[in-house]
């Protein structure tokens, strides 16, 4: 472990100790702040006695499907986009207004639609992934070298040819740095998008705690969606490795 | 051979970006199979235009480009293109660099595979092989791409001031490998510089292009095989210095 590792963990056992004397000392009403005592408790409750385990499953299965179907849709989007010019110039005004629409405003409109529950919540998450994605790929695509470019023409290349050997392995790190900022909207995305319409998850959980006045439940609530986030996170990382692993050889520099 | 075309036929050929003034002006300039041309001039002469409209990748605004009596009507693959960065697929080994104008037309069969490894080895990579290109040198990165341009055995080599980013003892080892591999397989090879020296020591004939146009051209009587030596000579010394005077017309009198 190295010495800042170090330090960064002292100061986050320095900053709980604090807190849990803070509340012990001024005696504060555990619905404006628990103990952080209490929350682990409840946190540990929860996972042994396993009333939050379907509702884990249920944010990760939305967040998951939400995410694939987001970035396959941004994806293709963004190599239709990025191969034709009229296309790209004809949709992207309105590929631009669709993302300035905040998309948790279309959430009501989801639920009439779709209903209570997850479809609705895949819908909204699969939104919010699509752009970061389709930009991404897109920049990707058009970052190409002109010398690589006319190269492949040398070559004698056909367009698909130069699409799949070329463009998209070339933009593939772009490409999945969208990945990386799309895992963890997609987060976002599912658990907000359970405080609209959800009537199970972590979102709808802690919407449930608030209405029990529970705020100890909403703390561990936060510690569950924060390691959910992580986990999600650092596998993107070990898949973006796995994908880029011949473009990162050599690259120690 | 008399009836033999030449490898490239310039007429009068011009280029012009849409709306933009002439940046090649009425060149006219003939390449025999198997001779060594040099193309020099300041950056922004139109030397690389020339070379593209020589490769195809650009169309003449006016006159024509024939390359083995046919007019160059889109990039053959029949010639190599070097280009000023070594252009390598960061993401394939060395070796599947070399292949890929093979295996972008057909399967790559072990004879190939054994034809890209002795052209490593002729550029003196051969230990190279399994590696990717951001783990090699600039010049070994430049070698890939040399051999990379060679493995279809075209007739000719353009290429576009290639060693211009590598030190000068990786330069002179890279002109003395393109030499000798054009040797062997008799290529004919249209270099484009701006390094006077560079120029000489490679070129059989060199012409310096200005604004546009062609403005001087030389035979450069050396004797071959060139070696590095040769460059302290009188001889290669005078040709410079003639070079030196037609990349700068108008300070001629001043000098």
């Amino acid at each position: 472990m190295t010495r800042a590792s170090m330090l960064s963990l002292a100061l986050f056992v320095a900053l709980l100790a604090l807190w849990e004397g803070f509340v012990r000392l001024t005696g504060i009403s555990p619905l404006v702040i628990p103990a952080p005592s209490a929350v682990l408790i409840v946190l540990w409750e929860g996972l042994t006695v396993g009333f939050l385990w379907p509702h884990v499953w249920v944010t990760a299965v939305e967040t998951l499907l939400g995410f694939a179907l987001g970035c396959a849709i941004g994806f293709v989007a963004g190599v239709l986009l990025g191969e034709v010019d009229f296309l790209r110039r004809l949709l992207w005004p309105y590929v631009l207004a669709s993302q300035v629409v905040p998309k948790l405003a279309l959430g009501p409109i989801f639920i009439v639609w779709f209903g209570f529950g997850m479809t609705s919540t895949i819908v909204i998450t699969a939104l919010i992934c699509f752009f970061p994605l389709l930009e991404n790929t897109l920049t990707g695509l058009q970052s190409v070298p002109p010398e690589k470019r006319d190269l492949f023409r040398m070559l004698g290349a056909s367009r698909r040819q130069t699409l799949l050997r070329l463009k998209i392995p070339s933009g593939l790190p772009v490409i999945m740095a969208g990945v990386r900022v799309a895992i963890v909207l997609a987060l976002v995305g599912a658990v907000v998008g359970e405080f609209i319409g959800g009537d199970a998850g972590l979102g709808a959980s802690i919407i449930a705690a608030q209405g029990m006045m529970d705020s100890t439940l909403m703390f561990a609530l936060f510690i569950v969606i924060t390691a959910l986030g992580m986990l999600f996170y650092q596998l993107t990382i070990l898949f973006e490795r796995w994908l880029l692993s011949s473009w990162m050889k050599g690259k120690e520099t | 051979m008399p009836n033999s075309p030449n490898f490239l036929d310039i007429h009068a050929a011009s280029f012009a970006y849409g709306g933009g003034g002439d940046v090649v002006s009425n060149v006219g300039w003939s390449i025999p199979a198997g001779a060594l041309h040099c193309l020099v001039g300041r950056s922004g002469c139109g030397k690389t235009t020339l070379l593209k409209m020589a490769a195809g990748l650009l169309q003449p605004t006016a006159g024509s480009v024939q390359m083995l009596g046919k007019d160059v009507a889109a990039p053959s693959r029949n010639v190599g293109f070097v280009f000023q960065s070594p252009s390598l697929l960061e993401w394939r080994t060395v070796l599947d660099n070399v292949l890929l104008p093979i295996s972008l037309h057909q399967t790559v069969i072990q004879a190939d595979r054994t034809a890209a490894e002795e052209l490593l080895e002729l550029v003196g990579i051969k230990e190279h092989t399994n590696r990717y290109p951001r783990q090699l040198s600039g010049g070994q990165q430049s070698r890939v791409a040399l051999a990379r341009a060679l493995i279809t055995e075209p007739a000719g080599l353009l290429m576009d001031e290639p060693f211009a980013a590598l030190d000068a003892i990786t330069r002179e080892e890279l002109q003395d490998d393109l030499l000798q591999l054009a040797t062997i397989r008799n290529t004919t090879v249209l270099f484009v510089t701006h390094d006077i020296g560079e120029a000489v020591y490679l070129a059989d004939r060199v012409a310096v292009m200005d604004a546009g146009r062609i403005v001087f051209s030389a035979d450069i009587d050396l004797p071959r095989p060139r070696n590095q030596t040769q460059r302290y000579s009188t001889a290669f010394n005078a040709a410079c210095l003639d070079l030196r005077h037609a990349m700068t017309p108008t300070r001629r009198a001043v000098a």
